[in-house]
This record gives structure tokens, C-alpha cells and sequence, in this order.
């Protein structure tokens, strides 16, 4: 069958298009690609979608590389829409950077007299609290480079080499933001009770946030296909996105525990991103599994 | 006649942006009027009023982007709202000794001149439903000058600004303190101007994104 590959301006990527035998997948096609355009767009750069009709509202339809590519055509030939998603990286290496900055942040302010460079008498003893606080911190940040490598199961491989930088700034620039006000030698401490409230009910979150990735691991194959699934047990029977509720809570004990506004701060905005991805998941979850087509209807949950 | 809720939000906007236009053309005639008949460094005292109110009113825009009211997305309303917020009332009302730089004219003429540019032409859509083809044409291409100029007034009064941030100690709160938080408005303006660094370029490309759609629109039709 005979494929031609088309920029989204109508401009032909690969002159005189490509051949395939009906069995080749989308894979061969991005392989074959990538080839044609002197090495530049290996697959993962590559976003192929079917023609969507000027005018139309619909969203195109992205060619999935583990289908065959007979699967997309309308008879023996077929036309595909070609975006260069620009330099990729592959998320196990996103979120080692990304976390590797708290990890190694955090430290420093506690091990080393940097507040002199501030301005303040630097002092050598640690509050107990200011210690376990650079434990739960660190072993956090620890758990989460742990999992990338050893539990997570990414269905998209890779994310624009731009998110490196922003997302960078986010997780180092808050981790310094924090480990200055906890670990400052005019730092205040709540009451014990509080601290061990705070430590305790953290660490109960981040075991269960903990299962939730375990639970969400077992929906997907190790390849990473299985595509969207309904996610079920444990908290998964309340809320879509447990995940990210039990890691909100854990940095709400956390900061029960410190009670520093930097932190509090970044609660904020952590809770507020990943709302914004709840939502977004749960929607699509709701949408896809609507009980239509032999597809099973996305349960109740809290909020429906 | 359209739904009565579309027509209330067509009189609100149309107020809103006429009334805004009627502000920044103050500014921009004091300004120029004081520059001539008394000097650079009289120019802040005269446009102040004007300036602050119009200027405040713009948080408004920051809700109507949030709840959807209009299509500019509030990534490129927060930052341009935040820095004029954070030049008028956090450098020009406590700093008192920038307030006569030569600066703030091409500040505050940079500033009005693309504002009456830009509400002129969003109180013309909204009143009468067409927007003539050389406002348009004014609003995506002024900013291409006045970009430059404005952000370069901003950065440079920031900059101005410094030693005395740091000498007043304004705003600024210490440790020890019950919550473990601390501001320091030095640091805090040395992250505002390192902020214009990646919001400059942003700001100035997304305005060219929306040139390029919009002036090649115009020319199809």
C-alpha cells in the first residue's frame, strides 16, 4: 500500500511517498520516515495524524505506532499528516533531573554553613526536627527516582526537551525556596505533637502513594501499551486520581510537621497542578469509558 | 436581538474599554503636556492619578481571562498585568526618588500610547462590531516598537530602583517568626527583573504569532 507522508501546510515530507506490505505497522512507517529525512526525526519526534476536513472541529487522529497501518487506510492508500514535535527526552531521564535537584538542594542547606553568606551566624546544631525534615525530604525525592526507574510504566516515551528547563526550575527552585527556611538558624519549631502528627500521617501518604503506583503499574504492560484503563482498588475507589491525592497529602504532613509559608506555598501550587491534571484525566476517563460499543462505563466515584 | 447575556457583557466590555481608553489618553496627554511646559522630572506628579487607576482597573482582566469572558489566555495576561502592577505600585508609589528619571516619560508614554491603541480597538469591536482594518493594523504591528521600549523602561527603573529597595528594607519580614517566613523586597525585585529574561522574549513572540494570524486573516478576506 502506498502511503504519502504531508507537512500540515500540504508540503510532501517524503517525495514520491513510501510503500509498505499490508502487515508493516505505523512503527515501520516512523522508521521509514526517519530514514527519508536525512536522520532528523527518529520516531519519537514524530506526530502523525489522519487528514482532518478543513473547517471541521474534530481532533485529528494520532496514528498509534503499535497498529498496523493498513489499519488507518481507506483502501490501499493512505495519507498522513506529519508534526515534528521538535528535540524529545525520554522521561526517565525528565524526572531523574528533575528530582535529582531536591535530592541534592536540600543537603546542602543542612550540612553546610551557607546562611553565612546571607548575613547570619551560621549555627551547627540541628533542631530534631530540622533533621527529620531533611529525612522525610530526602527519602521522598529518593522514593520518586526510585519509582521512574523501577515501577512507573510511561505510554508516551518521551516529552520536548523544553520541559527539561521548565520543569527543572520548578522542582530546584522550590527545593532551595524550602530547605533555606527549614534548615535557617532562626528557624521555629511547632510543638512535638505536632511534628510527629505531622511526620507520621506523611509517611502513611506517601506508602499508599506508594500502592497507588503499584495498582496503576499493573494496568499496563511492560512495554508500556494497555492504553488507558479504569484504575480500581483501594483509593482508586473514591477518586480517579489517587496518585495525586495521597502526594498532595503527604506534603500537607509534611508541612504540618516544618510549618514554614514556603512550603505551604508550594503545596499550593503542587495541589493546584496536579488538580488541573485530575480533572483533565478523570474527563477523558468519562468520555472514553462510556458504557457504549462494548466498552465498560466509568463507575462512580466521590464527586461522579 | 442576540440572548440579554451576551448584550450585558457586550455594554460592560464596551464601557470597560472606552473608559480605559478615556484614562490612558489622559496619561499620554499630561505626559506630554508637562514634558513641554515644565520638564521630565514633573511628569510622574502629573500623570499619577490617572495613571493608578487605570493601571489597578486592569486586574479586572486577569478575572475576565480566568473565567473564560475573553480568549487571551492568562498566560500572557498574568505577566504583563503583574509587571505593571509590580512597577506602579511597587517601585513608582514607594520609591519616590525614581520618580523623576527620564525614564519613567518613556515608561508611562510607551505604556499609554499601546493602551489606548489596545482598548480603542476592543471598545470599537465590542461597541460597533468592526474594528477598521488601520487600528487593527496599529494594534499587531505598535507593539513591535513599544515592546522594546516599554520593557526596557521597565527593567531600567527596576534597575534604578535597587540601592533604594535595599536601603529602605520596605516590606521586608525577618526570621524568627512563628510561620518561619521571610520577604525581602531586594531579592524579591533582583527575581523580578530576572523574570523579564524568559517573559520578554514570551510576550514579544506571542504578540508576533498573533500579528502573523491576524494580519494574514485580514488580507484573505
Amino acid at each position: 500500500m502506498k502511503v504519502s507522508v504531508v507537512s500540515r501546510s500540504g508540503r510532501e515530507v517524503v517525495r514520491g511517498g513510501l510503500e509498505f506490505s499490508d502487515a508493516a505497522t505505523v512503527a515501520h512507517l516512523q522508521e521509514a520516515i526517519y530514514r527519508k529525512t536525512a536522520k532528523k526525526f527518529y520516531p519519537s519526534r514524530q506526530r502523525l495524524t489522519l487528514p482532518v476536513q478543513p473547517g471541521s472541529k474534530e481532533k485529528p487522529v494520532v496514528l498509534s505506532s503499535k497498529k498496523r497501518i493498513k489499519d488507518y487506510a481507506d483502501g490501499n492508500n493512505v495519507t498522513v499528516v506529519f508534526k515534528d514535535l521538535g528535540p524529545q527526552v525520554s522521561y526517565r531521564t525528565l524526572f531523574f533531573f528533575e528530582y535529582l535537584g531536591p535530592l541534592l538542594i536540600y543537603p546542602i542547606f543542612y550540612y553546610f554553613p551557607v546562611y553565612q553568606y546571607f548575613g547570619f551566624k551560621d549555627k551547627h546544631e540541628k533542631l530534631p526536627v530540622q533533621t527529620y525534615a531533611m529525612y522525610y525530604w530526602c527519602f521522598h525525592y529518593f522514593k520518586r527516582i526510585l519509582e521512574t526507574f523501577f515501577v512507573h510504566r510511561f505510554s508516551h516515551a518521551t516529552s520536548p526537551i523544553a520541559n527539561v528547563f521548565r520543569n527543572c526550575a520548578y522542582y530546584w527552585t522550590f527545593g532551595a525556596y524550602i530547605a533555606y527556611h527549614v534548615n535557617h538558624p532562626l528557624y521555629t519549631p511547632v510543638s512535638d505533637l505536632q511534628t510527629k502528627i505531622g511526620f507520621a500521617f506523611g509517611l502513611l501518604c506517601q506508602a499508599s502513594n506508594f500502592y497507588c503506583h503499584i495498582l496503576l503499574k499493573n494496568l499496563r504492560s511492560p512495554d508500556g501499551s494497555g492504553g488507558y484503563q479504569i484504575p480500581r482498588g483501594f483509593l482508586f475507589n473514591i477518586v480517579t486520581c489517587a496518585n495525586y491525592t495521597t502526594e498532595i497529602y503527604q506534603w500537607l504532613g509534611f508541612n504540618i510537621a516544618t510549618q514554614t509559608v514556603a512550603g505551604y506555598v508550594f503545596l499550593l501550587v503542587a495541589a493546584s497542578i496536579m488538580t488541573n491534571w485530575a480533572l483533565g484525566k478523570h474527563w477523558r476517563l468519562k468520555k472514553l469509558f462510556d458504557g457504549k460499543d462494548g466498552r465498560p462505563k466509568y463507575p462512580r466515584r466521590w464527586n461522579k | 436581538m442576540a440572548n440579554p447575556l451576551s448584550t450585558l457583557k457586550r455594554i460592560y466590555f464596551s464601557v470597560y474599554n472606552w473608559a480605559l481608553v478615556y484614562g490612558w489618553a489622559q496619561v499620554l496627554y499630561l505626559a506630554v503636556k508637562t514634558i513641554k511646559e515644565s520638564g521630565i522630572e514633573h511628569v510622574y506628579d502629573a500623570v499619577e492619578k490617572p495613571l493608578f487607576l487605570s493601571q489597578t482597573a486592569a486586574i479586572l482582566e486577569i478575572a475576565h481571562s480566568l473565567t473564560g469572558l475573553v480568549r487571551s489566555p492568562v498566560s500572557a495576561t498574568l505577566p504583563q498585568i503583574a509587571s505593571r502592577l509590580f512597577l506602579v505600585w511597587g517601585i513608582l508609589y514607594n520609591i519616590p526618588e525614581v520618580r523623576t528619571s527620564v525614564i519613567v516619560c518613556s515608561l508611562v508614554i510607551s505604556w499609554s500610547i499601546t493602551e489606548v491603541i489596545r482598548y480603542s480597538f476592543f471598545g470599537m469591536k465590542e461597541l460597533l462590531g468592526i474594528t477598521p482594518s488601520f487600528l487593527t493594523w496599529l494594534r499587531y504591528s505598535s507593539f513591535l516598537v513599544l515592546y522594546p521600549s516599554g520593557i526596557s523602561s521597565e527593567v531600567g527603573l527596576i534597575y534604578l530602583a535597587l540601592p533604594y529597595i535595599k536601603s529602605s528594607e520596605l516590606f521586608c519580614v525577618r526570621m524568627p517568626n512563628k510561620w518561619n517566613f521571610t520577604f525581602d523586597s531586594f531579592y524579591f525585585s533582583l527575581l523580578a527583573l530576572a523574570a523579564y529574561v524568559p517573559g520578554s522574549p514570551h510576550m514579544y513572540t506571542y504578540m508576533l504569532g498573533q500579528r502573523k494570524k491576524v494580519l494574514s486573516k485580514s488580507k484573505r478576506e
